[in-house]
């Protein structure tokens, strides 16, 4: 009730309502801008985009009761581009690096041969779609229904999404551990 | 096969840590707070049809109303000052939209001008090939426009760079073309790494477009303080920039001092504008000497629509004079205070070190020995070098410059011989100009 009556309120034009829908949820909000952009900063970045982009656009949500569904996937898609703005500045020093990073690449492995170190590394080398679903079911513990809402697709394709991705990630981790023992 | 699961888990646990940083609230809300008064659309066909036959009734029945606020110069918000946003608003330009392709890929385009009794600004755009960045260390473009009988030179321009360092925006000041002409050509010399090429666009003026003047008097005010004259001819106010000009010495003023040797050769002339009681914004100004004796003009922001009164202020005026003057020197001097033309002098101490005399002074700070020498025995030694420089601000807020002198030569008897000087003088005088 609370939620819909702010929604209204937002609806209307009211800032400090806006920012304390979002604030109910901060958790939620923020741990899904992490699980994206992994770092704080961005991750703010990222929420300041979204509420703008939910004040412009909130006269079109007809549904107040969808409001949080419907802002996080606003969430979700600024993030999406905001990691593809930064992608595109980073592939020039990405190649110009490329020869020392395999040197660096075995004294990093002696040094932190930490599991998830490594998860992390051959989990951003999925595809982005596949990767994303496993960050959402396993980081943040979101169900599959909620996790196709968010990202606007079937059911299925979700389930079939996370299978694929988790077989692409034990072919990786497995792979590694066999060369080493 | 459960391992990845595993590891999976960790980093939830890793995630269940991560706490929301305090600041959040603070920066939604300093998101929103740029942001004007929620837009409501309606999304009813009906409203949409209406506005639809609303658009089409505005077109119809205003289409020149139109197509002058559709020429305004678009994309040169970020150079344009106040008045000159303001000018554009109202369409006040000229829109020519044409353009100059180089060899080398690089367009010049001509988006449109202004002109007025003052300054003819062009505001042009200079673009790189596709995606390639505009280096000004190996390019530069140079502009004037020719007329029927004479060149108008470029006197100022600013430019504002993209993001991708791939445009630049430029808005360049050029004399005002004479009442004549009809046709000018804007001729371009681009440089790029030493090679030049020669470009050129030609428009016709509108003259219907040409903006005149709003205020235009002949001053004719002198003022004089200490030694110098400050005359103020005339002052021109257009929409885009007000003129002020005047002159410091006539030909005759200036032969005769050239040959007496007392030159002076101004350096700058503070002068405020104030209309309505509040300070007009600056904008440049310029000084010269020739034929004409020493000349003088000021530039200002344009004046406010609604003038009740106009002042100049004259604050002050610094200058570059001969005085030959010299100082007898004792080396037990403690803070001996002369005056040379008005301007206090203190020397501080005088001492001698590895061969070398050291003279301590304090003058204001405008105040500059600018031809300086020590008489060593009846021996004119240079100045080497002016070394521990010292700005004290005082209680009343002038600020007083002590430094020592170094002279390369040491003797008995010591004299300073002071050629040339630069100081300030004040004046602080006003002069009203009547508004009819």
């Amino acid at each position: 009730m609370e939620t819909e009556r702010l929604v209204k309120a937002a609806k209307q034009g009211d800032k400090t309502a806006m920012v304390k829908l979002i604030m109910l949820q901060k958790e939620a909000y923020y741990k899904l801008a992490y699980v994206y952009m992994k770092n704080k900063e961005d991750a703010l970045d990222a929420m300041e985009d979204m509420i703008i982009s939910i004040y412009d656009n909130i006269y079109g949500l007809r549904d107040e009761s969808a409001f949080y569904s419907w802002s996080k996937t606003i969430l979700v898609n600024r993030c999406k581009g905001l990691l593809k703005a930064k992608n595109k500045i980073r592939v020039l020093a990405h190649k110009e690096e490329h020869a020392h990073t395999e040197e660096q690449a075995y004294e990093g492995d002696i040094q932190q041969k930490e599991d998830r170190l490594l998860l992390e590394q051959y989990l951003s080398q999925l595809n982005q779609k596949h990767q994303e679903v496993i960050r959402l079911r396993y980081f943040l513990d979101l169900d599959y229904k909620t996790i196709a809402d968010l990202l606007k697709i079937p059911l299925g394709t979700v389930k079939s999404r996370i299978s694929t991705g988790l077989n692409k990630l034990k072919e990786c981790l497995g792979g590694e551990e066999h060369a080493r023992s | 096969m459960q391992e990845v699961e595993k590891i999976l888990n960790e980093e939830k646990i890793e995630m269940d840590q991560i706490e929301v940083p305090v600041e959040l609230e603070e920066r939604l809300s300093n998101a929103l707070k740029d942001k004007s008064v929620l837009k409501r659309r309606s999304n009813s066909w009906v409203t949409k049809a209406a506005a639809a036959c609303f658009i089409i009734i505005l077109v119809g029945y205003n289409f020149n109303t139109l197509a002058f606020y559709g020429k305004r110069l678009m994309g040169y918000d970020k150079v344009m000052n106040g008045t000159l946003k303001q000018l554009n608003e109202l369409g006040k330009g000229q829109v020519i939209g044409k353009s100059y392709t180089f060899k080398n890929g690089v367009v010049l385009m001509l988006d449109g001008i202004m002109i007025d009794e003052n300054q003819l600004l062009a505001f042009y755009s200079v673009k790189g090939p596709e995606s390639s960045v505009i280096d000004s260390s190996t390019m530069s473009e140079y502009l004037s426009i020719k007329g029927m009988s004479r060149t108008y030179n470029m006197q100022s321009g600013q430019g504002e760079i993209d993001d991708k360092n791939n445009e630049v925006k430029w808005i360049a000041s050029f004399e005002a073309p004479r009442f004549y002409e009809k046709t000018l050509n804007l001729e371009v010399d681009l440089t790029q790494d030493n090679i030049l090429e020669k470009g050129n666009i030609t428009f016709k003026l509108d003259r219907d477009k040409a903006m005149g003047y709003t205020l235009k008097k002949t001053l004719n005010k002198t003022l004089k303080a200490d030694k110098t004259k400050v005359r103020f001819e005339s002052i021109t106010a257009s929409p885009t920039l007000t003129v002020i000009s005047g002159s410091i010495q006539n030909i005759f003023e200036l032969a005769k001092d050239q040959i007496s040797g007392e030159r002076i050769r101004p350096n700058d002339i503070e002068v405020n504008l104030v209309a309505n009681g509040k300070e007009i914004a600056g904008q440049g100004g310029g000084m010269s000497t020739n034929l004409n004796g020493i000349k003088f003009h000021k530039e200002f922001d344009a004046l406010p629509q609604e003038l009740q009164s106009l002042q100049i202020h004259l604050k002050s005026f610094s200058i570059d004079r001969d005085v030959n003057k010299q100082v007898d020197l004792n080396k037990d001097d403690e803070n001996k205070r002369i005056q040379i033309e008005g301007q206090d002098l203190e020397i501080n101490k005088i001492y001698e070190s590895k061969g070398s005399a050291f003279i301590t002074i304090t003058t204001k700070e405008s105040t500059i020995l600018t031809r300086v020498y020590l008489d060593v025995d009846g021996k004119r030694t240079e100045l080497e070098e002016t070394i521990e420089s010292n700005l004290i601000k005082q209680k009343d807020g002038i600020i007083l410059n002590t430094r020592t002198l170094h002279f390369p030569k040491t003797g008995e008897d010591y004299k300073l011989i002071i050629e040339r000087m630069t100081y300030t003088e004040a004046y602080n005088k006003m002069i009203d100009i009547p508004i009819n």
